[in-house]
């Protein structure tokens, strides 16, 4: 360690890279009277003999028990000090501070505000883009990462229909609900006022995962800001989702679920925005569709009826869609596509709701043979009114009941 | 004194004759077995002489030399323990060398003189030019299978010395009663819905086309590969000899009746490599794949299978023969299937449904990784199998039945004949090109589906030759249309490798 006493933020870093220190622990280190005094007893292999360290140093010894590896909580503690030996607290706050990257210590200046009444706020939060856009409103969406075309082309739609009244969209950048959420967003290539995409993900700031949205990241930290409380260069282990989950919800004025199976990672968010006071939406769906199951549960819990972009402006006091940028809220929908073609194609499309479909179900549902509906599907997919995704055929409709939006919006 | 005696060996699926020399001479007694023999050759020393003595002969006691010739072949096995012991006793003078003169002799002796029967008797038999050929009781009806040589049965030694000695005639044993082969084909009538699979079937048959189907545990896929085989054409006499002489070679009793239908086999992802693919020992014993040799080769949950034995698999499938080589010799299995796999489309069983499927990105990943690439890609079907719905398993029309099919696959494989190949799976290059053209409409189609990534340029071939099947099976004529085009493609989904992959 240097002499120079390190700064807060610095001995929090170090101890956050410390494997099985989660937010609870980083935050108990935090209200500590001396946490630079903490790090010391890390150093010298004494972690395990701190009262505040210890549930950390356990849970992971557990967690190397049940891997079957070293199980002794002295050996983890000797661990932890090899490693903060290694790491020098001053080179750590430089490098997290590099490339246009910011730290946030809570109780600090320039700590995201809307955090700061968190009931488990992070002690660490590392930025990268514009954080003021959290100044502004904000809304979740979220949902499951397999999601169907029509939860993704809906969640595309709300996110680039609120960023066009100034909302700003908060997500995780999963796959699924939450990459389609940003993806609308920054695709709609709103002007300034507008709102803007933030992004909290679980893995740190510089690994973009799922890899399959490295752009979208990019394009994120671009026009918004990328949020976590994970430090640079580590994945995101399983822990993580879920303490990320309580960070969407705590940046969110509501948050919106698109789709969820029932025991989603998106209705734990749900969860963590009822413990923070934020209304929760859901989008409805058939009773039989596995995607919506957890978000029918939720509307039967309690949860407001999310059927378009306006009963999502509604729940957050703004109805009526005002100051609208960058064209009408719900504009996008069919656009540039053309009609089927012929009685098969129509048939096709008309069994092909939100549900995906195998061939041999749209064969049995539309009555047609194989030859004529396999010229159907052709026709359909070269029109560009459905997707194959694998074995599934699926519907590209931009908006599960088109019409209403556009209505009531004024155009 | 010198004899010589003729039998066989078997060696993959073919059968060489072998020349048993057997001189009987002063020199330390004892008796020496030269001529490549391997080891379970070698034991012979011991057999035929326990198996002599058991006949009431007395063992000469002398040096007996035997070499087995052509002495560039290794020699394998015990089929030829009872041409040693009756070229032993020529050689010692206790049997004339007219009284055998022009018999071969195969089978295997036990100590107590009875002769016992050895894989691969067809070949064996097929192998020897002889008049007659003496043969174990149990192998007897299969011996009479090939055309030529007079069998005789026999059970023990001591009935060959006294046939050949004039003591008693050649005994007339009761053969093993024949059982003629009730393969009951399994119907495709049974197959309710299911409209893409049926056709895939169809067109598995007629055009020879390996078939991969994808759908979760339960979907029947295992109950569909079984019918496949009951629409296939029979074997003619050739290809039936052929199949017959395989499943001997591998030591599987015919039971006295050629194999007409084509076979279906079904091994365990757990079958070994040489299981699979056959070799192993000096034998050569064939594997499961050419057991389905002019039939079906059904591989059950395809990504279970080590990746070294689907590796393996893949030169047979292309050239439809194996071929193992050792040292001294190589042999050639045949190997022409049609390869029909199974497996899920992801670990959870939800079929990688939108909104529906539970697997992580990173298993999903790492399975469909087992089966990237060249196995994959020497399937020209791919077709989902879903579970079939309730109202097409109760109220559904009952399907074609096998028989309807099979004269349409029959027609259609007429039409491959007269393009000079035995099925369209076999046109490759100008040839495909030559005989398949697309016209306007499906040309302009497929380089749609080019343009857009959802065709690659080895998929196009592929759907090239389903598409000329499909016109065969419809008995269209001329440029290929649009609709056989879409249908050839819908029947090869990227089902496993997932969203936005060329086909
Ligand atoms: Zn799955």
């Amino acid at each position: 360690m240097t002499l120079a006493e390190p700064s807060l933020a610095a001995v929090l870093i170090v101890l956050s890279e410390l494997p099985g220190v989660g937010p609870a622990t980083l935050l108990e280190c935090r209200s500590h009277p001396d946490p630079a005094a903490l790090l010391g007893r890390v150093v010298s292999g004494r972690a395990h003999r701190e009262a505040i360290l210890e549930p950390a140093v356990s849970a992971f010894t557990r967690r190397n028990k049940a891997a079957g590896r070293s199980a002794d909580p002295s050996e983890v503690a000797a661990g932890w000090a090899r490693l903060a030996i290694a790491l020098d607290p001053a080179e750590e706050l430089a490098r997290h501070r590099a490339d246009g990257r910011s730290v946030h210590v809570l109780g600090e200046p320039g700590y995201p505000e809307r955090l700061t009444e968190d009931p488990v706020p992070p002690a660490l939060v590392f930025s990268e883009g514009d954080l003021s856009v959290l100044a502004g409103p904000t809304v979740a969406i979220v949902g499951t990462r397999n999601a169907t075309r029509a939860g993704r082309d809906l969640a595309a739609s709300l996110g680039a229909g609120l960023g066009r009244v100034g909302i700003s969209v908060v997500s995780g950048l999963a796959l699924g609900i939450d990459g389609a959420a940003h993806q609308g967003l920054v695709d709609a290539e709103l002007p300034a006022s507008g709102g803007r995409p933030i992004g909290v993900i679980a893995s740190g700031l510089d690994i973009a995962y799922p890899s399959r949205h490295q752009r979208l990241h990019r394009d994120v930290v671009r026009t918004g800001v990328l949020l976590s409380e994970t430090p640079l260069g580590l994945r995101p282990t399983a822990w993580r989702f879920p303490a990320r989950n309580r960070i969407i919800a705590g940046l969110a004025d509501a948050v919106v679920v698109v789709e969820s199976r029932a025991t989603g990672g998106s209705i734990l968010t749900a969860g963590e925005a009822v413990a923070r006071n934020v209304p929760v939406l859901a989008v409805p769906g058939h009773p039989t569709a596995p995607a919506s199951a957890g978000t029918n549960d939720l509307i039967a819990d309690g949860a407001i009826l999310a059927r378009d972009i306006e009963d999502v402006l509604v729940a957050v006091g703004r109805g009526g869609a005002l100051d609208v940028v960058g064209g009408p809220v719900g504009e996008g929908e069919g656009d540039g596509l053309r009609p089927p073609d012929g009685p098969d194609e129509a048939a096709v499309l008309a069994v092909l709701g939100v549900d995906a479909l195998v061939l041999d179900e749209v064969l049995a549902r539309a009555g047609l043979s194989l030859a004529d509906g396999s010229l159907a599907l052709a026709g359909l997919e070269a029109k560009g009114l459905l997707e194959r995704r694998g074995a599934w055929f699926e519907r590209t409709t931009r908006e599960a009941r088109p019409g209403r939006t556009t209505r009531r919006s004024g155009r | 004194m010198l004899a010589n005696v003729p039998s066989a060996i078997v060696i993959g699926v073919d059968g060489h004759p072998v020349t048993v020399e057997v001189h009987v001479g002063q020199g330390l007694p004892g008796l020496t077995i030269v001529g490549l023999p391997d080891a379970s050759c070698r034991e012979a020393r011991d057999r035929v002489r326990a198996a002599v003595m058991a006949s009431g002969v007395k063992w000469p006691n002398l040096k007996i030399t035997v070499n087995l010739a052509p002495s560039s072949t290794r020699k394998t096995g015990s089929g030829l323990d009872l041409a040693i012991a009756v070229g032993v006793l020529v050689a010692n003078e206790d049997l004339a060398a007219e009284a055998v003169a022009g018999i071969g002799f195969l089978g295997e002796l036990g100590l107590d003189g009875s002769v016992r029967t050895v894989p691969g008797i067809v070949p064996l038999v097929d192998a020897l030019a002889c008049e007659h050929v003496v043969v174990p009781v149990a192998a007897a009806p299969d011996a009479a299978l090939v055309e030529g040589p007079h069998v005789r049965p026999v059970a023990t030694l001591r009935e060959v010395i006294a046939a050949a000695s004039g003591d008693e005639p050649w005994p007339d044993h009761d053969l093993p009663a024949r059982a003629p082969r009730t393969q009951a084909d399994l119907d495709l009538a049974d197959v309710r819905g299911q409209a893409a699979i049926r056709t895939a079937l169809e067109v598995a048959a007629a055009g020879a086309h390996h078939l991969l189907m994808v759908g979760p545990p339960g979907s029947g896929k295992t109950m569909l590969a079984s019918r496949l085989p009951g629409i296939l054409p029979g074997l003619d006499r050739t290809e039936a000899m052929e199949v017959s002489r395989i499943h001997s070679a591998a030591g599987i009793s015919l039971s006295g009746d050629l194999i007409r239908r084509p076979p279906l086999r079904a091994p365990h992802h757990t079958a070994t490599m040489v299981a699979l693919v056959g070799g192993g020992t000096d034998a050569m014993r064939p594997g499961e794949v050419s057991l389905a040799h002019g039939g079906v080769l059904f591989l059950d949950e395809l990504a279970e299978f080590s990746p070294t034995v689907l590796d393996a698999l893949r030169q047979p499938l292309e050239e439809g023969v194996i071929r193992v080589s050792r040292a001294r010799f190589s042999a050639r299995l045949p190997a022409r299937v049609i390869l029909v796999a199974a497996m899920n489309p992801c670990p959870c069983g939800e079929a990688g449904r939108p909104g529906a499927c539970r697997c992580p990105d990173g298993i999903l990943a790492r399975y469909r990784r087992r089966l990237s690439g060249p196995l994959l890609d020497r399937f020209d079907l791919r077709v989902d199998v879903m579970r079939p719905q309730v109202e097409a398993l109760l109220g559904g029309e009952a399907g074609e039945r096998s028989e309807t099919v099979a004269e349409r696959v029959a027609r259609a494989r007429l039409a491959a004949h007269a393009r000079g190949v035995r099925a369209n799976a076999d046109l490759h290059g100008p040839t495909l090109d030559r005989w398949a053209p697309f016209d306007a409409e499906a040309h302009a189609h497929l380089t749609d589906c080019l343009r857009r990534g959802r065709l690659s340029a080895r998929g196009l071939a592929r759907v090239r030759r389903v598409s000329l099947t499909l016109a065969d099976l419809a008995g269209h004529d001329g440029p290929l249309t649009k609709r056989f085009v879409s249908t050839a493609l819908a029947l090869r989904s990227d089902v496993v490798l997932g969203a936005g992959v060329a086909a």
